[in-house]
């Protein structure tokens, strides 16, 4: 019933067409045989055109790429918003899920082991320390309640006052970069392979103040 | 004995101790050098006190992973990859580059090792042009060059088993030992020596330290509490009782250096190993203050 519908439609056109040229706009039904006539007659013009970004530098092109992903999710996109295979790797990755809480069970208990280990060596240095103050609160107290005193680092003794009165500049700085209190800077952090010339066995010697 | 009196006397050591500036200090500085001892009891009047150092080198080298430790980690980065977007390669590359070219590669080889062989498809890419790829980026390899080398984790003192060394045993903490000779007989024991007049116990410690093996160490005692006490059972009843306080130092660079007159031999050794040289009273003090690793 439409096919009749727009073949008289189509029959109607032509007969304005042939008739009457000058008020065929507004007596033509809209069927799309006749919108397609109305492109095909005009020609259509772009001023405010996209430039093409094939030719030069494609910088440009990647970053509005990676900084304005498409939402069509037919690819892996620039940046990884979307990766398609992600079910198949896991399913490659994790054997099951009772495995997986296994592992996971295992290492949990793998950390709790290593945990009360350092816990326990602690506890146990820390038993020998309050037993030595304990004896040393007996035997003297002077030297119990000096032990006791914190190092102010920013105090500067008179030993020290001393010897930089007496020593070079340099050396000055060398003293005063060991201050009392406070770790010294030597102390490395362990690394993954030690270093190429080994230990420094050659140390010159430096009195620093007590 | 040469303890260190003697030494003191013999030198004419200039170095007075001195008392250190407090901020908080209620009596002021100037007024009180340290305060002469309450009246002791005859039993605290046969006590001595000395101080000792327990000498560490600390380790070198990050501790190995267990088997089961890579495994869960290796387990742990393949779960991750699964889950994590794909590199940008567009982005951090050239298009066509060599160093694309490298890295897709390298890529591929670290997919392959964690899901499998067969979990990529197949590279379209014709076999001439990958086997042109793959001369380019050896080549590249080649050009660039290997980097520097790193020194291996194992060094030839652990092989030659060389106790002498700061380099042996990287991963573990090592402790100065030194063979003494006391009334004719030689023990094993921890650097030690008594303690001046209106000395603390741990510039004492240091003193006795550099007394014992020699200034050539860059060495930093820890605070100035003391770890632990030793009190050995004194040889005859008239002597007076012997507090031996252990004080924590590390040593940083430099090497002992003994005289051989008093101190025969050192060695720097692991927890077990000190636990095989030293006497059973001693060790029963010492094992709980030296850590395990």
């Amino acid at each position: 019933m439409m096919a009749c519908q727009i073949r008289r439609d189509q029959e109607i056109s032509h007969q304005i067409d042939s008739q009457h040229p000058a008020t065929m706009s507004f007596l033509r039904p809209a069927s799309s045989s006749s919108k397609a006539a109305f492109r095909n007659t005009t020609a259509i013009r772009h001023y405010a055109g996209k430039p093409d970004t094939s030719l030069g530098d494609p910088k440009r092109e990647n970053l509005r790429r990676a900084l304005y992903p498409s939402n069509i999710r037919n690819r892996p996109t620039p940046v990884g918003t979307w990766r398609p295979d992600v079910a198949r790797a896991l399913q490659r990755a994790i054997p099951s899920v009772q495995a997986h809480e296994t592992i996971e069970r295992a290492w949990l208990l793998h950390k709790r082991h290593v945990r009360k280990q350092r816990e326990a060596e602690l506890s146990r240095k820390f038993e020998k320390m309050r037993e030595a103050m304990d004896e040393l609160y007996k035997l003297d107290s002077q030297l119990y309640l000096q032990a006791n005193r914190a190092d102010d680092p920013r105090a500067k003794s008179a030993q020290e006052m001393e010897m930089a009165k007496k020593l070079k500049v340099s050396e000055v700085r060398t003293m005063d970069a060991r201050i009392p209190g406070l770790f010294p800077r030597e102390l490395k952090v362990p690394t993954d392979t030690p270093s190429r010339t080994g230990w420094n066995y050659d140390y010159k010697p430096f009195q620093r103040p007590l | 004995m040469l303890s260190r009196h003697v030494l003191k006397r013999a030198v004419g050591c200039s170095n007075a101790p001195a008392r250190r500036a407090f901020a908080t200090e209620v009596v002021p500085p100037a007024a009180s050098p340290p305060a002469p001892t309450p009246p002791r009891s005859k039993k605290a009047d046969k006590a001595r006190i000395s101080t000792a150092i327990i000498l560490n080198r600390s380790p070198i080298i990050t501790k190995s992973q267990t088997p089961f430790e890579t495994a869960f980690y290796s387990y742990q980065a393949r779960i991750r990859r699964a889950l994590s977007n794909p590199f940008p390669h567009d982005f951090y590359f050239k298009q066509g580059s060599l160093l694309q070219t490298r890295f897709n590669m390298e890529e591929r080889t670290r997919e392959k090792q964690a899901f499998g062989p067969s979990f990529l498809p197949p590279e379209e890419v014709d076999a001439a042009k990958a086997e042109a790829d793959k001369a380019a980026v050896e080549q590249l390899a080649q050009q660039e060059g290997e980097g520097e080398e790193l020194a291996p984790r194992t060094h030839e003192a652990d092989l030659k088993n060389d106790v002498k060394s700061l380099d042996r045993q990287g991963q573990r903490n090592l402790y100065l030992l030194l063979l003494a000779e006391e009334n004719g007989k030689q023990v094993w024991r921890f650097p030690q020596g008594g303690v001046e007049k209106g000395d603390l116990l741990h510039q004492a410690a240091q003193k006795d330290l550099f007394a014992e093996c020699g200034d050539h160490m860059d060495t930093w005692i820890v605070g100035r509490k003391p770890i632990g006490i030793y009190k050995p059972s004194p040889a005859t009843p008239e002597e007076p009782q012997n507090n031996v306080f252990f004080f924590k130092g590390h040593i940083m660079a430099g090497q002992v250096r003994v005289d051989g007159k008093s101190i025969k031999d050192f060695a720097w050794l692991t927890k077990e190993e000190v636990g095989e040289k030293v006497e059973k009273d001693y060790w029963e003090v010492v094992k709980d203050i030296l850590s395990d690793f």
